[in-house]
């Protein structure tokens, strides 16, 4: 088992875990913790492929989860906020709660 | 020159929502002179190609993508087809004059119906033909769907949803058919040159014909007819069962048979088959019928089973035995549903055959009775009209290739004897010997008993062209024999089929 | 990287340096001019400044038309097509922004135009790159401008819970597509689509290499609303303000539909497998194919059920999302981009007028629309024309882009092997015929209601409408007018 098979092995389960969070959670902010969790998992394959592939001097793959670290705080952010839209109305944030369109 | 035939048509449909909503009589007089303006236009150029073969009216680049070209052309089959529907357009219109509900879209739906049948007889790109093909289609529901009659949104949904899927199944034969010649062109000429496979053709060629078939009512692909054309208003009757169904059988005819001759040497006797099934299934059903318009509708299915059975002869006297029978057929359909819808359903407001037979309607209305004893007799065969030429021709063809067929389809014949006697026993000559007193005609609240005089002039020109093609067919003949000669129908003639 | 490259940058740029100026005037004009004006003044002043912007980012479009360049390792990539395509996004724009007038969703009408030009910023450089990381930068941009937009109508329960729908789905669906691009980055070891394409042909049998296909794919199908990455689209269609979904359902799409097609012909060519009958490989192909297949059935067969007039148009796009996917199967650029073209306009006409209705009866329904003849016979005319469209009837575009289409994907292996999927196709448009003659039913056919007069939108909107239709029926009579641009 190299390090990188190891790296990657971490970031499947990563993965794995949030997108089981993200499909049974109830609490819409718990889904997006999964989100996160899915993102950061792709981010960890990026920084293992970068450092154990065959060109660590480009920086291809930090400056990629730079940016789609960047992005995933921005989008946390636009998700909060939905989530206290949806709290305004509903009064709650759970995702069951929130679901009258049917069909 | 032909191709002012379609823009009329267009033109004038467009030109109809200039009017003033309300306008009826402007709408009507436009759509005469759009409808009189395209037969002219019909007949002048007609006359003008007469003999010749193939003349190309209109070529121009189309969508250069796929080798798409706006190609307009004619030969006797087309220019015969183009006379039909310049007649039933203009009669047709005769027949509604007296469409009070939105008169001017009436007119518009109308004129584009016409405009799209015109560009199918027209079109010899293949894309084009399928173009115009499908624009006909949503005229027809809008037609049935608002000024229709008995379950008219049933009727018109089921119209719209047959006719698109067997016209998708014919774009898919297209499509495969472009694909496999890799020719890059929809030209129907060239394209008939292609030497397809015969294990494509086996199978493309049934897509294609039953695609169009659907719309000429080949059996068991016809359920769409009889209801179709009760519920629709009587122009639009005239010009679905007169018309529209030829739509199909010239698309099985210039596209199917053209294309794919050897899939059609495959799938010959099949067809025939279900052509003489369709014959006299048509005239059985008819026989049975208690609503006046379905007897019509029925018989429209077993008329068009001998246009589809004298295609499949591929004898030059079965083929052009063919053309004649959409030609006279169209007229006599035209006829047969003028009377039932205009002249008898209007004022009666019963199609039941079994109500209408109290009522002496040949003492009441005179002019309908006769103009549907004559209907009746041209429909039926009768030696001086144009379907007896027709059918003659079609049954001689059939009986040199598929004998036993041939003698099914004239049992036909004498079954539809019987369901027009039937009819006009019923409708017209039948009730009590007793004076029937004026309150039987309860719809009359309109004050019109008497045929109009549109509806005389419709009855009229149709009767005329019905006896002029029955005593001298030469004059369509003239046109259509030579067309098999041409060099279109040379894949049929190399399978040693024509 | 000298200081050279970086002004050549921004020139090549200008379109979308404009575009982000426009949106900087739009915030500012309305914080610091229109404080007190009405909310209807307000938005169309927004309207008319994005449209004098975008007007100017697309002159300069067509003064550089023929540019073609190749920068920072495939980060910029410019070709007359792009060029085309962002002058389609910059129309859309315009129009979705004009719709905002019709009716009152939101006060904060300038920060909603100034989304909707952030959002085409967004689409204009998804479609000016090869680049993995400039993707998913772009599309996120996109994306989270349209969650918010989404949300904007503050007082309907029902925005709300659109756009979180819309966010948490879209959320899952970036985090498909980064896992994706990582795996094809390991792979590879590079973000640039032809790199990409030179080395994943080693790993063509790979299991890692379909992994990261299924993935990619898995993302992008969200973006298309593709079968089984749909479930966000009758809500968000439902719920959204008129103008967002107007915009979700055409500009999003156009681009969206535009960089997939370049991820897998350009970035994956040799891995693409085979969906032909009975010569089934794993690729994208196949999965596309299945894709394709899911969203035509499922998509017309869910919108026969519908009443509420927005949630057909949401399976409807569903469907189109099948059948557009078979252009990409087919490899036909031209086709994918005249059918999204099209169909966006359309769509965005459609939206149009049914923000119009809404707007002026408060009927969200199909059978909102009966007599609309006697009402309105502009909208009738228009949406009888986008209607028949997306039915795919000729001469109309929606018809040649089927016909496209499907041509492409009929022509791609050898002796028809997608026959099936073709086949397919054609059988659900018959079907899809039936649900789309019952809304021109309600507006030819149906009786008037009692007691309705007449609808009119704004003259800006009525003239936009009636444009937009012209323009589905001169793109269809004509084809050739608009594919000579994409070629």
């Amino acid at each position: 088992m190299t390090p990188l098979h190891g790296y990657l092995f971490v970031s499947a389960l990563l993965f794995a875990v949030g997108l089981a969070g993200a499909l049974t959670r109830r609490n819409a902010i718990l889904v997006l913790v999964g989100v996160e969790l899915m993102l950061n998992a792709a981010n960890l394959n990026f920084l293992a492929f970068w450092r154990y592939g065959p060109n660590p001097e480009a920086l291809t793959g930090v400056m990629f989860v730079l940016f789609a670290i960047a992005v995933a705080a921005a989008e946390a952010a636009v998700g909060l906020a939905l989530v206290i839209a949806i709290y305004r109305h509903y009064r709650s944030s759970n995702v069951d709660e929130a679901a009258t369109m049917k069909g | 020159m032909l191709a002012w035939t379609i823009y009329i048509s267009f033109a004038a449909a467009a030109a109809m929502f200039l009017l003033k909503p309300d306008s009826r009589q402007g709408a009507r007089v436009l759509a005469l002179v759009a409808a009189l303006a395209g037969l002219a236009v019909g007949l002048a150029g007609a006359l003008q190609h007469a003999g010749g073969g193939l003349v190309t009216i209109q070529k121009y680049p189309w969508v250069p993508t796929v080798g798409a070209e706006y190609y307009l052309a004619a030969d006797g089959i087309s220019l015969t087809l183009v006379i039909l529907t310049g007649l039933a357009a203009v009669v047709g219109i005769l027949f509604s004059w007296n469409v009070e509900l939105r008169t001017r879209e009436f007119f518009a739906f109308y004129l584009a119906l016409i405009g799209g049948v015109y560009g199918v007889f027209l079109s010899f790109d293949l894309l084009l033909l399928f173009v115009f093909y499908e624009i006909a289609i949503v005229p027809k529901y809008f037609l049935i769907a608002i000024w229709g009659s008995t379950r008219r949104e049933y009727a018109a949904m089921k119209l719209a949803l047959y006719s698109f899927i067997g016209s998708a199944m014919v774009l898919a034969g297209l499509v495969a058919a472009y694909v496999v010649s890799g020719a890059q062109t929809f030209n129907l000429v060239e394209l008939a040159k292609y030497p397809f496979p015969a294990s494509f053709q086996n199978w493309a060629f049934p897509l294609v014909f039953v695609g169009f078939a659907i719309l000429a009512g080949l059996w068991p692909f016809h359920t769409w007819a009889p209801t179709g054309h009760s519920a629709a208003p009587t122009a639009a009757s005239m010009l679905l069962a007169g018309v529209v169904m030829k739509l199909g059988a010239y698309g099985c005819l210039r596209v199917a048979m053209t294309l794919f001759p050897e899939g059609l040497a495959t799938w010959r006797n099949a067809i025939a088959a279900l052509a003489v099934v369709g014959i006299v299934y048509g005239a059985l059903v008819s026989l049975t019928q208690r609503d006046f318009k379905f007897v019509i509708g029925y018989s429209s299915v077993s008329h068009m089973g001998f246009v589809l059975l004298g295609l499949m002869t591929l004898s030059t006297i079965g083929l052009s035995g063919a053309v004649l029978q959409m030609f006279s057929h169209g007229v006599i359909a035209g006829l047969l549903f003028g009377v039932v819808g205009r002249m008898v359903y209007d004022r009666e407001h019963t199609r039941d055959l079994d109500e209408l037979q109290g009522r002496r309607l040949s003492r009441t209305m005179p002019f309908a009775a006769v103009t549907f004893v004559v209907a009746g007799l041209a429909s039926m065969g009768l030696p001086g009209f144009s379907g007896f030429v027709a059918e003659l021709k079609v049954l001689i063809g059939a009986w040199q290739t598929f004998p036993k067929l041939a003698v099914i389809a004239g049992v036909g014949i004498v079954l539809g004897v019987a369901y027009t006697l039937r009819a006009v026993q019923k409708a017209f000559f039948s009730g009590d010997q007793e004076d029937v007193p004026g309150a039987v005609h309860g719809g009359h609240a309109h004050g019109e008993s008497a045929i109009t005089l549109p509806e005389k002039i419709g009855a009229v020109v149709l009767i005329a062209t019905t006896v002029l093609i029955g005593l001298y067919p030469k004059l369509l003949l003239d046109w259509i024999v030579p067309s098999f000669a041409s060099p279109l129908f040379d894949g049929l003639r190399k399978g040693g089929l024509l | 990287m000298t200081n050279g490259d970086y002004y050549q940058l921004l020139k090549l740029l200008a379109p979308e340096w404009t575009v982000v100026g426009t949106v900087l005037a739009i915030l500012f004009a309305d914080l610091q001019f229109w404080r007190n004006r009405s909310v209807a003044w307000r938005s169309a002043g927004a309207a008319s400044i994005l449209s004098l912007g975008f007007a100017a980012a697309a002159g300069l479009l067509i003064w550089k038309r023929a540019v073609t360049a190749d920068l920072l390792g495939g980060t910029l990539v410019l070709s007359p097509t792009s060029q085309y395509v962002k002058l389609a996004l910059l129309g859309l724009a315009i129009v979705t922004a004009w719709l905002c007038t019709e009716g009152e969703f939101t006060k904060h009408v300038g920060e909603f135009v100034a989304l909707i030009a952030l959002a085409t910023a967004g689409m204009m450089f998804l479609v000016s790159t090869e680049n993995l990381l400039m993707v998913f930068v772009a599309l996120e941009l996109v994306s989270l401008s349209l969650y918010v937009m989404t949300a904007f109508n503050k007082r309907s329960p029902r925005s709300a819970e659109a756009a979180l729908k819309y966010f948490l789905f879209g959320g899952m669906a970036a985090a498909f597509t980064l896992f994706g691009f990582s795996f094809l980055y390991g792979l590879t070891g590079s973000i640039h689509l032809p790199t990409i394409a030179a080395k994943i042909s080693w790993h063509a049998g790979d299991p890692l290499t379909l992994v990261a296909i299924v993935l990619v794919v898995a993302g992008f199908g969200f973006k298309i609303a593709a079968v089984p990455f749909h479930l966000w689209a009758p809500d968000a269609y439902e719920g959204a303000p008129a103008p967002a979904a107007a915009f979700i359902a055409s500009g999003s799409k156009v681009a969206s539909f535009f960089v997939l097609g370049k991820l897998l012909s350009v970035g994956l060519p040799g891995v693409g497998g085979s969906g032909a009958w009975k010569a089934f490989s794993p690729g994208w192909l196949a999965v596309v194919a299945i894709l394709a297949t899911a969203s035509m059935i499922f998509g017309n067969l869910a919108a026969l059920a519908q009443s509420s007039l927005r949630r057909l148009l949401a399976y409807s796009a569903i469907a189109h999302a099948g059948y557009a996917l078979l252009a990409i199967i087919g490899g036909s650029q031209p086709a994918l981009l005249y059918y999204a073209i099209t169909y966006a306009v359309t769509s965005v006409g459609i939206f149009g007028v049914v923000a119009v209705v809404e707007n002026r009866t408060g009927n969200e329904d199909i059978a909102g629309l009966a007599g609309l003849r006697e009402r309105s016979f502009l909208l009738s005319v228009a949406l009888s024309v986008f209607v028949l469209s997306l039915a795919g009837v000729p001469p109309l575009a929606g018809f040649f882009g089927k016909f496209y289409a499907f041509a492409a994907a009929a022509k791609l292996g050898s002796s028809l092997g997608y026959w099936w999927l073709v086949a397919l196709a054609l059988g659900a448009s018959c079907v899809s015929l039936f649900y789309y003659l019952q809304v021109l039913k309600q507006v030819w056919v149906a009786p008037v209601p009692e007691g309705q007069g007449k609808v009119a939108g704004g003259w800006v909107v009525s003239i936009l409408l009636a444009l937009l239709a012209l323009a589905v029926l001169v793109t269809g009579a004509a084809p050739e007018l608009l594919i000579r641009f994409l070629k």
